[in-house]
């Protein structure tokens, strides 16, 4: 099979992702990593350049990672080729003149195994393909967005006041997510204290965003973000269904929240009944002794 | 303004979705319907526009079986106005909660040959256009788009709103028009998929409550589960 990769990157390294689906691309056969420059990611301009180099190379398979870019550039490129389509899948194997692709449905509450007909565009879900330590940085070719292609105008990035230098949650390996069990803003920090000590990220719940302590893209859940970290980490979090489709296919759980019923508990592979304000310092600290032993 | 709004109709987000005994599809008996909850921000977010400038029009559009007529009555109970003909922008929710695809949005604006901003949180109407805001890491991108333009919702500012009583008996009166494919000359084969099998996620469980000691313990011992057990430090 003949698949073509779509890079992308995050500040000046590739993506983990983009490792991920390389080496995947690799084991189903013959495999092109392109990447599209250009000053920012706009839709029609880096379909137009993408969608020329498909016509020329004719790939099987385009594989993207179902990232907030790659989500959106995947299905305008699937509409504009007319070429089957599949969305955020966590598996991909040949089979015969097509793929069968594991794809979670109704947010995480179903898995489907779906056959895909070639030629195809996937996006794949950052996290769901395991990469091994030193895995090879793949070659990347560069292509330049069609900028004659472009309908809108960049006005300005406005950035959140909140903005920190940690992962991005949706990729991280570890997520360390607060709930109404933190009672308040001025509570926060502890969040973040355990987040940087594990080198992870920070998510929140619904509950936590809607009331305005955190900005939305922290939210994790149904119409937040969707996350497979190694380790999540969940604080004074009750565990409400639309907040555990967001992050039960994570590696490991934990749990901590003061009501012994709380719902997280039954998904958590460590849960600790506490309140977290008491239990969380001393976990950060208990962290970073042992990362450091 | 003329705002259209494509929605789909989907299991409500507090349904425990199961597969039903064939393993390819779900078990719809007694499943609540509801709006997609995307789609219900761009309605929010449409109709956010209406209340300040009630000359705005805000039309909603499904194609579903005979049961999303309830959504559609659901929209207009929540104050959209019946189909207009002219639209200047396409609202959609950045996905549906069925199948998570997200591909109607970017798809639609391709086949009109309109740009489109995805996953924006924020429209604010400008001279001969509309000013986009699109969430990103660490802030928004803002854009500018001619009219007519598409953009897919991930959020709206407010919750949608609820329906009023007023609002749910006068979208009792209103007329559903109801069009078939064929008759609107779409042809519905095209490349996609075929569900092969369907399971619920694997069961999660046999986690541990570490209890013993104070709060400095219980930490440590956690900490050294972390890094020798589970081998995720």
């Amino acid at each position: 099979m003949k698949t073509l990769v779509v890079a992308e990157r995050k500040g000046t390294d590739l993506r983990r992702v983009t490792l991920e689906i390389a080496v995947k691309a690799r084991e189903l056969g013959e495999a092109t990593v392109v990447e599209i420059a250009g000053e920012r990611y706009s839709a029609l301009p880096f379909v137009s350049a993408l969608a020329k180099k498909i016509e020329a190379e004719k790939p099987d398979l385009v594989l993207l990672g179902a990232t907030l870019n790659g989500r959106d550039l995947g299905a305008r490129l699937a509409a504009r080729l007319g070429r089957a389509y599949a969305a955020d899948v966590t598996d991909i194997r040949a089979a015969g003149n097509a793929l069968e692709l594991d794809k979670p449905m109704y947010a995480g509450k179903v898995r489907a195994k779906l056959r895909l007909d070639l030629p195809a565009i996937v996006s794949v879900r950052p996290g769901a393909m395991p990469l091994k330590e030193g895995a090879e940085a793949p070659r990347v070719e560069k292509i330049d967005a069609d900028a004659s292609a472009e309908k809108l105008t960049f006005v300005k990035l406005a950035a959140t006041a909140t903005a920190t230098k940690r992962v991005p949650l949706s990729e991280a390996r570890v997520v360390v997510s607060g709930g109404r069990g933190l009672k308040g803003p001025e509570n926060w920090h502890l969040v973040e204290e355990l987040a940087d000590a594990l080198g992870g990220a920070v998510g929140a719940s619904r509950a936590v965003t809607d009331a305005g302590w955190r900005p939305n893209e922290e939210q994790v859940g149904q119409t937040g973000k969707t996350v497979t970290p190694d380790l999540y980490v969940a604080l004074g979090i009750s565990g409400a269904i639309q907040h555990l489709a967001g992050m039960t296919s994570s590696k490991v759980i934990v749990a901590v929240n003061k009501d012994p019923d709380a719902d997280i508990f039954k998904i958590a592979d460590y849960g600790v009944v506490a309140d977290v304000m008491e239990f969380v310092p001393a976990f950060t600290e208990a962290i970073k002794k042992t990362r450091a032993s | 303004m003329k705002i259209l709004i494509p929605l789909k109709q989907v299991p409500d987000s507090t349904v425990r979705v199961k597969v039903a005994p064939d393993g390819k599809s779900i078990a719809t008996e007694g499943i609540t319907w509801s709006i997609s909850p995307y789609d219900e921000y761009a309605i929010e977010m449409a109709l956010e526009h209406k209340d300040a400038d009630p000359s705005t029009v805000v039309a909603v559009v499904t194609v579903g079986p005979a049961r999303s007529r309830d959504a559609l009555r659901q929209a207009l109970a929540m104050g959209c106005d019946e189909a207009s003909l002219v639209t200047d922008l396409v609202l959609c929710g950045k996905q549906a909660s069925d199948d998570d695809q997200g591909f109607v949005g970017p798809a639609l604006a391709e086949i009109l040959g309109w740009p489109h901003v995805a996953t924006i949180t924020k429209v604010v109407p400008q001279d001969g256009g509309v000013e986009l805001w699109r969430e990103v890491e660490g802030g928004h991108e803002v854009w500018k788009a001619p009219l007519p333009a598409l953009a897919t919702v991930h959020k709206s500012e407010k919750e949608p709103r609820y329906p009023s009583l007023p609002g749910i008996m006068k979208a009792k009166k209103k007329e559903i028009p109801e069009r078939a494919l064929s008759a609107l000359g779409v042809d519905a084969s095209g490349p996609t998929w075929t569900v092969v099998s369907m399971e619920p996620p694997p069961v999660r469980g046999g986690g541990k409550i570490l209890k013993d000691g104070d709060a400095k313990q219980i930490a440590q011992q956690l900490a050294t589960a972390l890094r020798d057990e589970a081998k995720v430090l």
